[in-house]
């Protein structure tokens, strides 16, 4: 069945819906039909124009007809190249508008002028080295209410109309308002899918929330039930509420509810009132080594004081606030460090270090590799932090850091102290206490897992009471791929260990064995009391930034 | 090596090394509990609300030679059924500072109870004490503690204000 598509038109028109809107009635999705209104409904108007002169002379003949539709197309089309020269200030601006019924001014170019020049305001500010953008509308919610309300009217005059078919607001804004922003910001216009440089423009509309009064009366019992549970529902209207009340509305209950029917006289248009303009977050990735025993990772305050006077964090983030231009607050807020696990304040990372990424909020641009350079070398000036690298990475990359940080296997050096003779050994007890060749050999030698297995020993640890109070208590088996003591040249009662580990084992807790909370520990071994001295993260076993990272 | 962890720590004092139990717990004692003499129990608070439940040096259990059991099941609650679950350590039996956490039963007939001193929740019984009771005697502020609890930093700071410090300790000793 064909629709009278002149008929939606004429009716869009009578009810007052400015040029663009009437394209959204008609279903129109092409985006360029947007882009010039003015010329796209011509079509529709002058076929109007000649249907009523074929009424009012049905005696002529169809030849007659078609010289006269002829003329009246060459006539509209002098007149909009007219208006297309005049282009750069159209007349249209000085005279007042007539605000769409539907849109409220916001599809119509005539209130654009504005809304170009805040945007622009907000890109010379935060200049943005992103060419291309996307842009997204926040529209006043009475345009939902009175879009209804011409759709209505459309499915009750116009036999099979759909307004399923309605082309949206946004989409149409999109192509109409979008295209034209792109040649005043000089920027590429996207989809938000593409580009990562979004444009939102918050639209009010003085009256808004008076118009969707009615609804309450419309859809009675929906609000009667919200107020009921105010509790949970602090506004009153919302999109979805709006659209909830709208579900099965019929023109008789809109003009039982409004005398205007939901279409008051539009006092003023819609107006921008603010634009927010931001940049999907940027990422680098990199690793830390960490030389300092009185750093922690990240800032350390304890009821609202400093514990410790810098953090690794700090050290990496002040380079960086400085190329974008950031306050220590602002870096605080919008960088963001994301470590492949942690080690304790009084615990060096050494080695290739630990990776990291910072994710970046609403960058302006990515920095040069020059600049990352120079931030790699101002960390690494303080002698607490040296960062060799930072590279761009992408979002996906962080889940390989929180994949690390379950999986990743962990070598540590230990300096650790024999305290006691182990009870294997006779020896006098009031002999000093010195690092045997049996005490290494029963160190290098133990193993209480299956040969073959990939892990030498396999312990328990309780959750060490240092952390007890905030986590919960349980029993977990962790794993010690390797394990390797040596004497300390000098230092009889020293012994040197390097231990691979499987994530998350403490081996703080494993050297000094925590009252026995962590079993077989390295006074078991001994069969002696030990401790630990000094501890060292020696790799992080994770390939990090890249699979080529570190060469190993 | 690149970063000697020899030159990374100071090596002058080691002969001085304090135990893990010195190095994280301040010790507090309870003297001649429930009027009964040197019935002394030692508290060892971590700063972090966690306390360690140990038998006092000067207890008279120390002075006695004979063989004993420590029985974890008095006055119809079984400590050793205890659980935690969670961060916030639900189901922790409730303690005050009368609930005996265990009876020493010697072989003799003897027995006394060694109560927990404060008010908080039962986190751990030091289950090393079932294996090898010896530990009581042998280590009694090291693995040879007694349990575990879990206070309000409020309660915490309030005891450790309240009771007998270690040098406060050795000073009443000499009396
Ligand atoms: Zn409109």
């Amino acid at each position: 069945m064909e629709i009278d598509q002149n008929n939606i038109f004429k009716l869009c028109k009578e009810l007052g819906c400015c040029d663009a809107c009437c394209l959204r009635y008609l279903g129109l999705k092409n985006p360029s039909a947007y882009e010039n209104t003015k010329d796209v409904v011509t079509k529709y108007a002058v076929q109007e124009t000649a249907i009523k002169s074929s009424d009012l002379e049905d005696s002529k003949d169809s030849k007659t007809l078609e010289d006269i539709k002829k003329n009246i197309l060459e006539d509209i089309n002098i007149e909009s190249d007219i208006n297309g020269d005049s282009c750069k200030s159209p007349p249209s601006k000085k005279r007042k508008i007539e605000p769409c019924v539907t849109c409220l001014g916001i599809l119509q170019e005539e209130t654009w002028a504005d809304s170009f020049e805040m945007v622009k305001e907000v890109l010379e500010k935060k200049r943005y080295a992103c060419n291309t953008f996307a842009c997204a509308l926040s529209a006043p919610m009475a345009t939902i209410l009175r879009e209804r309300v011409v759709a209505l009217h459309l499915e009750k005059s116009i036999s099979h109309y759909d307004a399923n078919a309605l082309t949206p607001l946004k989409e149409a804004w999109k192509w109409s308002f979008g295209t034209k922003l792109a040649t005043h910001i000089g920027k590429i216009l996207d989809s938000g899918a593409v580009s990562p440089l979004l444009i939102t423009l918050n639209i009010d509309y003085l009256d808004d929330l008076q118009e969707l009064e009615a609804l309450k009366t419309i859809a009675a019992t929906l609000f009667e039930s919200r107020s009921q549970q105010r509790k949970r529902f602090s506004t009153e209207f919302t999109r979805r509420v709006v659209e909830q009340a709208l579900e099965d509305v019929t023109l008789e209950m809109i003009q039982a509810a409004s005398e205007s029917c939901c279409l008051p006289q539009i006092t003023a248009p819609a107006k921008c009132v603010s634009v927010v303009c931001t940049h999907t977050p940027m990422y680098l990735g990199g690793r830390y080594i960490k030389l300092s025993r009185e750093l922690p990772q990240t800032p350390w305050i304890l009821g609202g004081r400093r514990v410790m006077p810098s953090s690794v964090q700090e050290i990496i983030f002040q380079p960086l606030a400085e190329f974008y231009g950031m306050s220590a607050a602002e870096a605080e807020r919008r960088l963001k460090l994301v470590a492949a696990g942690r080690e304790d304040v009084d615990v060096r990372c050494l080695g290739d270090g630990r990776p990291f990424a910072i994710e970046i909020t609403d960058p302006q641009r990515q920095l040069t590799s020059e600049e990352l350079a120079q931030a790699c070398k101002v960390i690494s000036s303080g002698g607490e932090v040296i960062v060799k690298e930072l590279v761009p990475i992408v979002k996906e990359d962080l889940a390989l850091l929180k994949k690390g940080e379950e999986s990743k296997t962990k070598t540590y050096h230990a300096l650790c102290i024999k305290l006691s003779h182990s009870e294997l050994d006779e020896v006098d007890p009031d002999s000093p206490v010195t690092v045997t060749d049996a005490d290494l050999e029963r160190i290098n030698s133990y193993r209480n897992t299956k040969e073959g297995d990939e892990a030498k020993i396999e312990i328990t640890q309780k959750t060490p009471i240092r952390v007890l109070h905030r986590r919960p208590l349980l029993t977990r088996t962790r794993h010690l791929i390797e394990l390797h003591a040596e004497k300390v040249p000098g230092h009889a009662q020293l012994l040197y260990v390097r231990v691979r580990t499987s994530a998350g084992t403490y081996v703080k807790e494993w050297a000094h064995g925590e009252l026995r909370r962590t079993r077989p520990a390295l006074p078991d071994l001994l069969r002696a009391r030990t401790d630990l001295l000094a501890l060292d993260v020696a790799a992080v076993h994770l390939h990090w930034p890249n699979a080529h990272f570190p060469t190993q | 090596m690149e970063y000697n962890i020899l030159d990374s720590v100071d090596l002058t004092d080691v002969s001085n090394f304090k135990s893990f139990t010195d190095r994280y717990f301040s010790k507090r004692y309870i003297l001649n509990v429930g009027g009964k003499e040197n019935n002394d129990i030692m508290l060892m608070f971590h700063s972090n609300r966690i306390t360690l439940l140990s038998l006092a040096p000067s207890h008279f259990f120390f002075k006695k030679n004979c063989d004993y059991k420590i029985n974890f099941n008095v006055h119809n609650i079984d400590r050793l059924s205890n659980t935690v679950k969670g961060k916030g350590k639900k189901g922790g039996q409730m303690l005050n500072p009368k609930s005996v956490i265990c009876k020493i039963e010697y072989d003799d007939g003897a027995n006394f109870d060694v109560p927990c001193g404060m008010k908080g929740t039962l986190i751990e019984i030091n289950e090393e004490l079932i294996k090898d009771p010896q530990l009581l005697k042998s280590e009694p502020d090291s693995t040879g503690f007694i349990a575990i609890i879990l206070s309000s930093i409020a309660i915490s700071d309030s005891m450790k204000n309240e009771l007998l410090t270690h040098e406060e300790y050795l000073k009443s000793l000499k009396l």
